[in-house]
């Protein structure tokens, strides 16, 4: 499946801003699922110095700084993505939860070792005893590890209800836990830290969805957002993801663009300015499907 | 203490020769404690070898003497203010440094042996570095447990595959030590984030050589000088840019830090301009220092702040105390930071555990002097075994949190031994145990008699060529109790400067000499950074707002204290007002039907001069000016800072708490002569650069305002001009001799306010003030190929012309001080004026555009 993804994200500031520093998680990621075809990066006003870089992670970072006074600030991504169906996971031939848990911990080859670190708290996501509890459910003894975790994603969106209002981006995850409100970043730090008591490896996704749009209607556009999931460390599978927010295995439907330990190793726009007084922003997101 | 692999140089010493000497003189009480090795004596009234000299040498002070000289060296420790606790804090008062009288005396020849294995350490530390920012083979192999990465609060991603010069990322290093009863020396710690101390073990030494010269100099002591002239050098060296003449700054955390004192001490010795985040500009992937001048490129850091907190955009986003983008000028290779972006991470003390495999195993050899005893609690076996054994050993966190380190493991410890087992069974990787360390004593000057002190030592390494280079020297601590050492300097209970005794004489070397190089002149200062500007202009306001209210306080304290009733003298409501308008007493004291019912005068005004509270008492101002001039001290001169140090010790209500009138008038004569020999030492000391306008600026601008409230609170409300209230003007305004020299008794008017107005020959006249922000205004760093005035130069041009075009003879004919009043008007000219010109002046040089802000991020739903 092909698609066409432009995000734009504007700034308006109530006073001048006279420098400011930024960097983006904007660039789809590559890999064996999903090629990176085409991406571009326009920002206004123009900015006199920027670059591109990996990241810990290996995702893509472009950083730019704008040094002439401005008002404003937009950033828009554009991208053509192809993502190819995934390898269907046969969930009960996973390897039992806790032997893997106990390789991630004690092999050192480095993809395990890469793995081991996904299993630490990590700045969103902090040790909850409430959520280890909760985890166990779906964990008893010998459980092939994917059931397990698909257990646990269909646990999550059946007692969680999708809420905006619920939560903010500050919400602690124990808050969002103790009121089963919140929306897909909520459910995928609430289910990293229960993967992680487990002793499971477990990362945050970022990336888009195509939302599929109702009979005989037009695609809305700009209706779609940035989305969230997660992705869980399997052995030698590798890593498989999960979303809990649709309570699906993400297939030619998800669109990654990067990942880390939690939203804040992947955030898309960062950025540091001086001045501006109050500031205001305004998000547009379409995912179109090209032939 | 267990380990065989110790050295132990001790022994060494000794058993060369046990001759009874140095026991006599001060020394002759001093019995070192059982069980404990002594540094200087191997056995009551038997001191070491290498303490001989130095004891034979003392014994030649006789007691009274020495009890003088140590007078005087503690009142240097006092007047160099020289203090270890925040300034910002206005409850925690700055405690006084505890500086030993008896520094701590080591061989040089031990020193050798101590130095080559804290080299090693640092070697190996930098070694670890290295790897765990770059290829991370040591977690790889098995050589460190991942989770001593990966559960680190200290480890930054975005710090991992910087690339820095030869691999150094540790140029700085330092390791407290400690001896055992044994004499074989312990590391106790490792300091690689941004060591402190070198500041306090330059200050010491400075106490105590002056104190004791002549030893000093006969026990061929090695100086520390070296120590600084290789930090320069490699300082210098890692300019990537700019080799011949780079910028070098010290980045401080600020003054509100611990560290505020030695951050300005060390900047101002080693030469460099002492810098905040807020200095920082990024531009073009390069560090910028914001200057009146403009942008300047920088080029070397010397660090103190945490690595986490120095660029907000892909660090810790609270922190202010860096700058965003830093991080990208390191990546880019524009700026070198010593020591590197996140050298703190091997200071934990979970790495000590690890210390001994990874010598053996990276360096092929095993560690000269060992660690203390460290377990990590993360490997089940070894958490087994601490638990078992919880009585014996020091818990502490296994990851260091700078600053909270002690009192965490102070706490822990002090918990019940089952609800500590619980606490490390919770979270085994987060723990360490240590054994518990028994440390050698020296002999110290207690209360008039020398008694054993517990010692640990801070020694000082930087990084030179391809290893580490030791100051010959080091920050002893000291304290009575036998308890577990304090986790850094600041906590210990005193110090003692450290002597290393060379054999041979030690040739004198000072950081002055450059040799080879022809130095470029130079004369300037437009490198002020905005930041100093701005903190030399409040030195100046406050200076000059601290003499005006003292001399009206004079004034009216005198009056209060005369024999002529109150009633007759007319002045006083005049001089009420005043001291109201500056905010000092509450304005009620100047209404009739309201000053009848507050508390007489003459029994509050004591308690109003030291009154904290109110933020325009003489005090508060007092106050202020030394925290102004505390941030500045690296611009102003010793004696300079010695004046201000007086004042802040002297102006204050005696012990008992109680101030009469008279001694009022005492203190405010003192610091009337104290403010005058600091502006004075401004005068005649600081070189006309922009530091020095800035200061005067601030005074200029500040005088203004007082002779202005001054005149105005002179002649509104007031009947009829008479000659007591125009003697009381001119004493105010310091213009009373030549009055008298030119006019005699006779007081009018219109002579009154041409001298305190409109005479320019008067440095006290408002004319004058005016005419110097003329020409200050004049001289700031400006485009020049611009072709109109400036704001503030029209302002300023604008007052001044104002006050020449009066007429003293139409401004005395004195009507009401009503509207239309032309000395009313003009006053109110000014009075608009001036403020608008400090304004301009501060928006175009002084003013931050405010704090960085983070950008907003949506999240994704």
């Amino acid at each position: 499946m092909k698609y066409k993804i432009s995000h734009t994200t504007k700034y308006s500031y109530t006073e001048s801003v006279p420098v400011c520093h930024n960097q983006v998680h904007l660039c789809p990621r590559d890999g064996v699922q999903q090629k990176c075809e085409e991406h571009r990066l326009l920002i206004h006003p123009m900015p006199a110095v920027r670059g591109r870089r990996l990241d810990y992670f290996g995702n893509t970072i472009d950083f730019f700084s704008i040094q002439e006074a401005h008002h404003g600030l937009t950033v828009t991504a554009t991208s053509r993505v192809n993502v190819m169906p995934r390898p269907k996971q046969k969930l009960k031939e996973s390897p039992a939860w806790s032997e893997l848990a106990t390789r991630i911990k004690t092999v050192r080859e480095p993809r395990f070792l890469d793995a081991y670190q996904h299993t630490f708290p990590s700045p969103n996501i902090p040790q909850v005893p409430a959520l280890a509890d909760y985890a166990k459910t779906s964990f008893p003894k010998g459980r092939p590890v994917l059931e397990g975790v698909m257990d646990l994603t269909s646990r999550i969106h059946a007692d969680f209800t999708y809420d905006p209002k619920a939560t903010t981006m500050y919400t602690p995850i124990e808050e969002a836990f103790r009121q089963r409100h919140g929306v897909c970043q909520d459910f995928a730090h609430i289910q990293i830290c229960c993967l992680r008591s487990m002793g499971l490896a477990a990362r945050y996704v970022s990336g888009y969805l195509r939302t599929v749009s109702p009979e005989g209607q037009p695609r809305l556009v700009g209706a779609d957002a940035s989305h969230a999931w997660i992705s869980v460390f399997c052995g030698e599978s590798g890593w498989i993801d999960f979303d809990p927010t649709n309570d699906v295995m993400p297939d030619t439907d998800h669109i990654t663009v990067a990942w880390g330990r939690d939203y804040s190793d992947v955030c898309p726009i960062q950025g540091v300015f001086v001045g501006g007084g109050h500031h205001g922003m305004s998000v547009g997101v379409d995912v179109q499907p090209v032939a | 203490m267990t380990n065989k692999a110790s050295v132990s140089q001790g022994d060494l010493a000794d058993s060369v020769s046990a001759r009874t000497v140095s026991a006599h003189g001060l020394f002759a009480g001093y019995e070192p404690r059982s069980n404990t090795y002594d540094e200087h004596f191997s056995q009551k009234g038997v001191a070491r070898k290498h303490v001989e000299l130095f004891g034979e040498e003392f014994a030649r002070i006789r007691p009274a003497e020495f009890r003088e000289r140590w007078r005087q060296a503690q009142r240097l420790v006092h007047e160099n203010g020289i203090t270890y606790s925040p300034f910002g804090d206005p409850h925690d008062q700055p405690r006084p440094w505890n500086l030993d009288a008896i520094p701590l005396l080591i061989s040089s020849q031990e020193w050798r042996v101590v130095s080559a294995a804290l080299e090693q350490r640092a070697v190996l530390l930098n070694r670890i570095l290295a790897d765990l920012y770059g290829p991370q083979e040591l977690l790889r192999r098995g050589l460190l447990p991942p989770e001593i990465l990966f559960s680190h609060p200290g480890f930054h991603r975005p710090l991992h595959g910087q690339r820095v010069p030869d691999d150094v990322f540790l140029h700085l290093y330092a390791a407290d030590l400690a001896r055992a009863p044994d004499g074989k020396w312990w590391i106790l710690a490792d300091r690689t984030e941004a060591p402190s101390g070198t500041g306090y073990a330059l200050e010491n030494r400075l106490v105590i050589s002056r104190m004791l010269p002549d030893i000093f100099r006969k026990c061929h002591t090695e100086r520390l000088a070296p120590y600084f002239i290789a930090l320069q050098e490699k300082l210098h060296s890692l300019a990537r840019q700019h080799r011949d003449n780079p910028r070098i700054v010290l980045l401080t955390n600020g003054p509100d830090h611990a560290h505020y004192f030695e951050d300005a001490y060390l900047a101002r010795y080693l030469g460099y301009t002492l810098v905040e985040g807020g200095d920082l500009a990024l531009r073009n992937n390069q560090v910028m220092l914001k200057t009146l001048g403009g942008l300047l490129p920088i080029d070397v850091i010397l660090r103190r702040p945490n690595s986490g907190s120095c660029d907000p955009l892909e660090l810790e986003g609270d922190s202010q105390v860096g700058a965003a983008g830093l991080l990208q000028a390191v990546r880019c290779g524009n700026v070198s930071f010593a020591n590197a972006l996140g050298s703190g991470l091997v200071e934990s003390p979970i790495f000590m555990a690890f210390l001994p495999q990874l010598a053996r195993i990276l360096l092929g050899e095993s560690l000269k002097i060992p660690g203390v005893a460290t377990w990590w609690c993360g490997d089940p076996s070894v958490l087994k075994f601490v638990l078992e054994r919880l009585d014996r050993v020091t818990i502490r966190p296994a990851f260091r949190q700078r600053g909270g380190g002690k009192r965490m493991s102070e706490r822990l410890n002090s918990l019940p031994r089952e609800e500590l087992a619980a606490r490390i069974k919770a979270r085994p990787r987060d723990y360490v145990a240590q054994e518990q360390v028994s440390r050698s004593s020296c002999p110290a000057w207690m209360d008039r008699t020398m008694v054993p002190a517990h010692v640990t030592l801070r020694a000082f390494l930087v990084s030179s060529n391809d290893s580490y280079k030791v100051m010959q020297g080091g920050l002893a601590r000291i304290s009575p109790s036998t308890q577990p050492p304090p986790a850094s300097s600041w906590e210990g209970e005193g110090s003692k400067d450290t002597w290393i005794l060379s054999e041979g004489p030690v040739r004198p070397i000072t950081l002055l000499q450059k040799p080879g190089h022809a130095i470029e002149l130079r004369r300037g200062g437009v490198e002020l950074p905005s930041r100093v500007a701005d903190n030399l202009y409040w030195l100046g306001r406050n200076l000059e707002r601290a003499d005006a209210a003292a001399r009206v306080l004079r004034a009216l304290t005198l009056r209060l204290t005369s024999e002529i009733p109150w009633a007759a003298m007319v002045e006083i409501p005049v001089l009420l007002r005043v001291v109201a308008e500056q905010g000092q007493i509450e304005p009620g004291y100047v209404v009739d039907g309201i000053k009848e019912h507050l508390p007489s005068i003459e029994r509050v005004l004591p308690n109003i001069v030291f009154d904290l509270s109110q933020p325009m008492s003489l005090r508060s101002t007092i106050e202020r000016l030394c925290r102004s001039a505390s941030i500045v001290r690296d611009r102003i001169s010793v004696d300079s800072w010695h004046i201000i140090h007086r004042i802040d010790e002297r102006f204050r209500p005696s012990a008992t708490g109680h101030v009469d009138l008279s001694s009022l008038i005492e203190l405010f004569d003192e610091v009337i002569i104290d403010l005058a020999a600091f502006g004075g030492m401004v005068m005649e000391s600081m070189t006309r650069t922009h530091s020095w306008r800035f200061l005067d600026i601030g005074r200029r601008v500040e005088r203004c305002m007082q002779t202005i409230g001054l005149v105005k609170s002179s002649f509104v409300d007031v009947g009829q001009v008479q000659g007591p209230i125009l003697e009381a003007l001119l004493e105010v305004a310091d213009s009373r001799m030549t009055y008298r020299s030119r006019y005699l008794a006779n007081l009018q008017m219109a002579a009154v306010l041409d001298l305190v107005l409109t005479d320019e020959t008067n440095p006290r006249s408002l004319a004058h003030q005016l005419l110097q922000l003329v020409r200050h205004v004049e001289a700031l760093p400006r485009d020049r190929s611009k072709p109109l005035y400036g704001t503030e130069q029209r302002l300023a041009m604008a007052a001044l012309h104002a006050i020449r075009m009066a007429d003293v003879h139409e401004l005395a004919r004195f009507d009401q001080f009503e509207e239309d009043d032309p000395l009313r008007n003009l006053m109110t000219e000014l009075e608009v004026t001036l403020p608008r010109l400090s304004d301009a002046i501060s928006h175009k040089y002084l003013m931050h555009v405010g704090p960085a802000q983070q950008l907003s991020t949506i999240r994704p739903e």
